[in-house]
C-alpha cells in the first residue's frame, strides 16, 4: 500500500514555546485519516507543513508522491484544503469566489460547483463576509472538492457548526471519497464524528505523535480491566498499561492498549485474577492515551 | 488567473482609483486657472508661474498617496486571511507576487490617464506622474507585503537613525545624519528622486 502523506522525521519549531519533533506519519492512500489531539498539540502546524505553507527545520515530507515544500505548486493542484479559520476574500460574492477558485485549478469541475451550490443551497449573489459560519464552512468544502482533488486536507472543517450543517457537509465529503477513492486526512475535536468515518487514526500531543494506528485496532484494543490480587509490578505483559488505579481492598482498574482475548492468561501467571473486561469508546481511549503519555517522564 | 486577481483588487480599490482620478484629472485644470482669468495679462506671468508651481507641489502628494493607498489594498485581502488562501493556491509564490503586483498597477493606470486628459496633452507631466506613482506603489507594496516582523525592522531602523542624531546632538558631534539620508534618498540618482525638483514647468 503506497502512502498519500509521508512525513519523516520531521522538525519545526514556532517561538519558544512550541515545536514538533521527531514526526513520523503516514497516511495511506485511499484512508480517511482522523487526526486527533488537544487544542496546541500540533494539528494544525503538521497540516500546513503538509501543505507547504511553513517550512520544515529538518525532516521529510512526501504528497502524493512528491516532495514538500519544493514541488508544492504541483501537489497543492491535487489537494482541496479546508481550513480551520474562513480564509477567503470577504469582498467577493458567492458566485465571484467560484470564478476565482476555478482560475488556479486545471481539474475544476464546474457541474459538480453547481450541484453543491444548489444542494447546500447557498445564495451565489452574497458576498463572503456576510455568510454565517455554516454557510462558510459549505462554502469552503465546496471549493475543496470541486477542484476534483485526489487528498483531501480538512483541519477542523466542521468545528463549530450546528448539527444539520455538520451533516450536509460530511455527507458531502463521503460521497465525493466513494466516488473519487481520494484519501482524506481530517483533524478534529468531535472524536465521536471521526469515530463514523474514519479507518486510521493518529494522535498527537505536545508535539509528539503519540499513536498511529487503524480505527478498528484502536477502538477494540483499549480496554478497562477489573484486576483482583496484581503484584505492584506488572512486568512482562503483553499489552501496554496506560493506566493503574487502586479501587479497594485489593481490587485495581487498569486501562490498558493492544488488548487481544487471549491476552487474560496472562494474570494467572502473575497470581492475579481478571474479573472483568469492559469497552471503551473512543473518546475514553483517547483521554486515558494523552493521560498516560503526559504521566511518562519523557513525554515532557 | 490575472483576469480574476484584477477583479478582486478592483473591489478593494475601486474607491481610491475612483477618488484618485478625479483629483488627478482636476488638479492640472485647477493649476491654470490663473489664466484663464478676465483681469489676467502678461505682466503677470510671474505670478501665474508661481501659483502654477505651488499647485505642483500636489503632483507628487497624490502619487505617493495612491501609490500608498492601492499598495495596502492590494494586500488587503491576503493579510485578513492571514495569508492562507494565498499559499494554498497551486502556483509559486513569485507568480502569485506578480499578479497581484500587475493587478495593483494596471489599476493605477486609471489615474495617470486622468492626469494626462486633465492636462489636454499626454507629455512630460503625465509620464513623470506615472513615474512617480508607480516608484510609490512598488515601495509600499513592498513594504505591506512583509510580516509585522518586516514592519518592526523598517521601524528599528527609522528609529536607530533618529536617536543616533539626537545622542550626536547631545554630544555636540557634527553629524546631520537626517542630511545625509535625504540627500541619498530624494536627490538624483536616489530611488524617491522622482518626486521631488519642479513639477509645473514643464507641459502645462
Amino acid at each position: 500500500m503506497t502512502n498519500a502523506i509521508e512525513i519523516r522525521q520531521l522538525h519545526y519549531r514556532a517561538g519558544r514555546a512550541f515545536q514538533l519533533r521527531q514526526l513520523d506519519l503516514n497516511v495511506p492512500s485511499g484512508a480517511i485519516y482522523g487526526f486527533l489531539g488537544p487544542n496546541g498539540s500540533g494539528k494544525t502546524t503538521t497540516i500546513r507543513l503538509v501543505l507547504g505553507l511553513l517550512r520544515p527545520l529538518a525532516g521529510r515530507i512526501t504528497v502524493l508522491g512528491d516532495a514538500i515544500p519544493d514541488a508544492a505548486p504541483r501537489v497543492l493542484a491535487r489537494v482541496g484544503y479546508v481550513p480551520e479559520q474562513p480564509h477567503l476574500d470577504p469582498t467577493l460574492t458567492v458566485r465571484e469566489t467560484l470564478r476565482f477558485q476555478a482560475a488556479f485549478y486545471p481539474h475544476w469541475d464546474s457541474p459538480c460547483a453547481e450541484h453543491l451550490l444548489r444542494q447546500f443551497e447557498l445564495d451565489e449573489r452574497t458576498a463572503f463576509g456576510r455568510l454565517s459560519k455554516g454557510q462558510k464552512g459549505k462554502l469552503m468544502t465546496l471549493l475543496a472538492l470541486a477542484q476534483r482533488p485526489d487528498l483531501l486536507v480538512l483541519d477542523e472543517p466542521t468545528d463549530g457548526l450546528d448539527p444539520v450543517v455538520r451533516r450536509d457537509v460530511l455527507s458531502a465529503l463521503l460521497d465525493y471519497v466513494s466516488q473519487r477513492q481520494a484519501t482524506v486526512f481530517i483533524s478534529s475535536h468531535l472524536i465521536h464524528e471521526l469515530e463514523r468515518i474514519c479507518d486510521w487514526i493518529g494522535v498527537m500531543d505536545n508535539g509528539r505523535l503519540i499513536t498511529e494506528v487503524p480505527m478498528a485496532r484502536f477502538k477494540n484494543g483499549i480496554k478497562r480491566l477489573r484486576v483482583a490480587g496484581a503484584p505492584p509490578s506488572a512486568a512482562g505483559a503483553p499489552f501496554m498499561i496506560l493506566a493503574r488505579e487502586h479501587v479497594n481492598g485489593g481490587a485495581e482498574t487498569w486501562v490498558v492498549r493492544d488488548w487481544e482475548p487471549e491476552m487474560a492468561a496472562y494474570f494467572a501467571t502473575i497470581g492475579a485474577a481478571l474479573n472483568d473486561v469492559i469497552d471503551l469508546d473512543l473518546e475514553e481511549g483517547f483521554v486515558e492515551l494523552l493521560r498516560s503519555f503526559r504521566d511518562r517522564p519523557s513525554s515532557s | 488567473m490575472f483576469r480574476v486577481m484584477l477583479y478582486s483588487q478592483w473591489k478593494w480599490t475601486r474607491l481610491i482609483v475612483a477618488l484618485g482620478s478625479i483629483a488627478a484629472f482636476a488638479l492640472p485644470l485647477v493649476s491654470v486657472q490663473g489664466a484663464a482669468r478676465a483681469d489676467s495679462n502678461p505682466l503677470q506671468a510671474g505670478e501665474l508661474l508661481q501659483a502654477v508651481q505651488s499647485w505642483g507641489t500636489l503632483y507628487p502628494v497624490l502619487a505617493a498617496a495612491l501609490g500608498l493607498l492601492v499598495a495596502i489594498a492590494t494586500w488587503a485581502p491576503d493579510h485578513r486571511g492571514r495569508h492562507v488562501h494565498a499559499l494554498s493556491l497551486p502556483l509559486p509564490r513569485w507568480r502569485y507576487v506578480l499578479l497581484r503586483f500587475g493587478a495593483g498597477a494596471t489599476l493605477l493606470a486609471a489615474p495617470i490617464v486622468a492626469v494626462s486628459a486633465g492636462a489636454l496633452l499626454p507629455g512630460a507631466l503625465a509620464i513623470r506622474f506615472a513615474l512617480a506613482v508607480l516608484v510609490a506603489y512598488a515601495v509600499f507594496f513592498a513594504v505591506s507585503a512583509g510580516t509585522a516582523r518586516t514592519a518592526g525592522i523598517i521601524l528599528g531602523l527609522i528609529g536607530s537613525v533618529i536617536l543616533v542624531q539626537i545622542i550626536a546632538g547631545v554630544a555636540n558631534v557634527d553629524l546631520d545624519l537626517f542630511g545625509r539620508v535625504q540627500v541619498l534618498v530624494l536627490n538624483w540618482p536616489g530611488p524617491l528622486a522622482i518626486f521631488t525638483g519642479r513639477w509645473m514647468l514643464i507641459d502645462v
